[in-house]
């Protein structure tokens, strides 16, 4: 436990001196993984694909905010699905506008769940997301969330129907757009999976608001057991099927990284924890206040010292 | 010679310009109704426009039943049917807005009080510091002057 706080303090302390590098490469990282992912997934731009171009748009992202980010990944998703079929672009555009403009004309700065979401589903971790949305965000975090998973059932779609998409050149206009609508809205995993999403972000976040000793870890365990409880749920009333075995390893993978955020943004140590009492004039307070658990960084001096005899002695403290 | 209140006071004047900054400033420039009206009105054309995007999908989703409906009645209801949702949903999402962008003025108003509260607190640090100079000259001067 204690390597880890040291560990922590480190990477505090480095932040700290490199704050602008460490968010370029975090940026870079983000962009990266969502281009990859893309490229392994769909991958029907060609000139998208190559290891050089997503390096370059990477590396341009990692200078860029991640609203930025969002719109230049967007854009990449949306070449990538052209390729396939015209009229799926056109719906994907559309719902992305749609998201831009109604959710993130009212409240910017989250998009990252946006790309997170699909990223999360792809690396088969579907139920970190709404938990750490929970731990980290608010409530309104559920729109973002959901939006992910619609985005990631269309990438999906547009996956899995490649090639009926790509060779039905004689099937009518009109009759594509029908077919790839009801496809998207008639998709019952889709449905469940928002509302797994949902559940999530809203058990987590109201557990861990809670005054209660470990709330944190018990919205982590409880957030992970409802989202599988969900799943188990619409398998059971909407005939959704879902590998079983993926699913726990994707929930005890989930446990694990909302483990090491909460590790990272919230150790405390309730072992220690105290009450206080008292009152103004018009309020009584009842106090609780429970210490950060902190180390400080062991700072070690390595003192050469020169033997004139021609040996050397290293002393440590 | 650095002062180091001075210093505290200006880092944490910055610290609140890099972190409050965008929330603040932006809706101290307005009276609170011109704030929540001018985001009323983005809110209007945005919603207006998504709309539109929608409605163009329904088109296209819906365009064999659209050419081939014989009955105008049947098209004009359709259309009724079309405008009331289009206004539901707009009174609804200018509802949320209003409620947001009012919260956000609050917020920004009170905001800004903290700022303007440190900012008079630096001034007073600067005129105290150059009285206090004015003060050492004229000092200075004075013992000049007693010693000739």
């Amino acid at each position: 436990m204690m390597m880890f706080l040291v560990l922590k303090e480190r990477l505090k302390s480095f932040y700290g001196r490199y704050a602008t590098l460490a968010g370029g490469m975090i940026r870079f990282v983000y962009s990266f993984t969502a281009l990859w992912l893309m490229s392994v997934n769909l991958g029907f731009m060609g000139r998208l694909n190559s290891l050089p171009v997503m390096g370059l748009l990477a590396f341009i992202c990692g200078f860029l905010p991640f609203g930025a980010i969002g719109a230049v990944l967007a854009a990449v998703l949306l070449a990538h699905i052209y390729a396939v079929s015209m009229e799926t672009a056109l719906i994907m555009a559309v719902f992305l506008v749609i998201v831009a403009l109604l959710y993130y004309g009212l409240r910017p700065g989250d998009s990252y769940w946006l790309v997170l979401v699909p990223v999360a589903f792809l690396l088969k971790v579907p139920f970190a997301v709404p938990i750490l949305a929970g731990l980290s965000a608010g409530l309104v975090s559920v729109v973002p969330v959901s939006c992910g998973v619609v985005v990631y059932y269309i990438i999906l779609y547009v996956r899995q129907n490649a090639g009926v998409l790509t060779n039905d050149a004689s099937v009518d206009i009109t009759q594509k757009f029908v077919q790839i609508i009801q496809a998207i809205l008639s998709n019952q995993t889709m449905t469940v999976m928002i509302a797994v999403c949902a559940l999530g972000v809203l058990v987590v976040h109201l557990l861990r608001t809670l005054s209660i000793d470990y709330a944190w870890m018990a919205a982590i365990v409880s957030g992970t057991i409802v989202q599988l409880a969900a799943v188990f749920a619409g398998d059971y009333f909407f005939n959704v099927s879902m590998p079983a075995g993926e699913l726990l390893l994707g929930a005890a993978a989930a446990v694990v990284l909302a483990g090491l955020y909460h590790f990272f943004v919230f150790a405390v140590d309730y072992s220690r924890t105290e009450y206080t009492q008292f009152e103004d004039d018009d309020y009584v307070y009842y106090v609780k206040a429970v210490p950060k658990v902190a180390v400080s960084k062991p700072d070690v001096r390595v003192q050469r010292i020169n033997n004139p005899a021609g040996g050397r002695r290293v002393r440590e403290r | 010679m650095l002062n180091e209140d001075k210093l505290k006071l200006m880092t944490s004047i910055a610290m609140f310009e890099k972190r409050e900054g965008k929330a603040v400033f932006p809706a101290s420039c307005y009276f609170k109704s011109d704030y929540i009206s001018s985001r009323m009105l983005r809110s209007f054309f945005y919603y207006s426009f998504c709309y539109l995007l929608c409605l163009l999908i329904w088109i296209l989703y819906s365009m064999d039943w659209l050419l081939n409906a014989s009955n105008l009645d049947e098209v004009i209801g359709m259309a009724v049917r079309a405008f009331l949702l289009y206004a539901g949903g707009l009174a609804a999402y200018l509802a949320v807005t209003f409620f947001v962008y009012r919260k956000r003025y609050e917020y920004a108003r009170r905001g800004m009080k903290v700022y303007v509260a440190k900012l008079k607190r630096l001034e007073k640090r600067y005129e105290f510091q150059s009285r206090s100079k004015e003060l050492t000259k004229e000092g200075i001067r004075h013992d000049d002057v007693s010693r000739t």
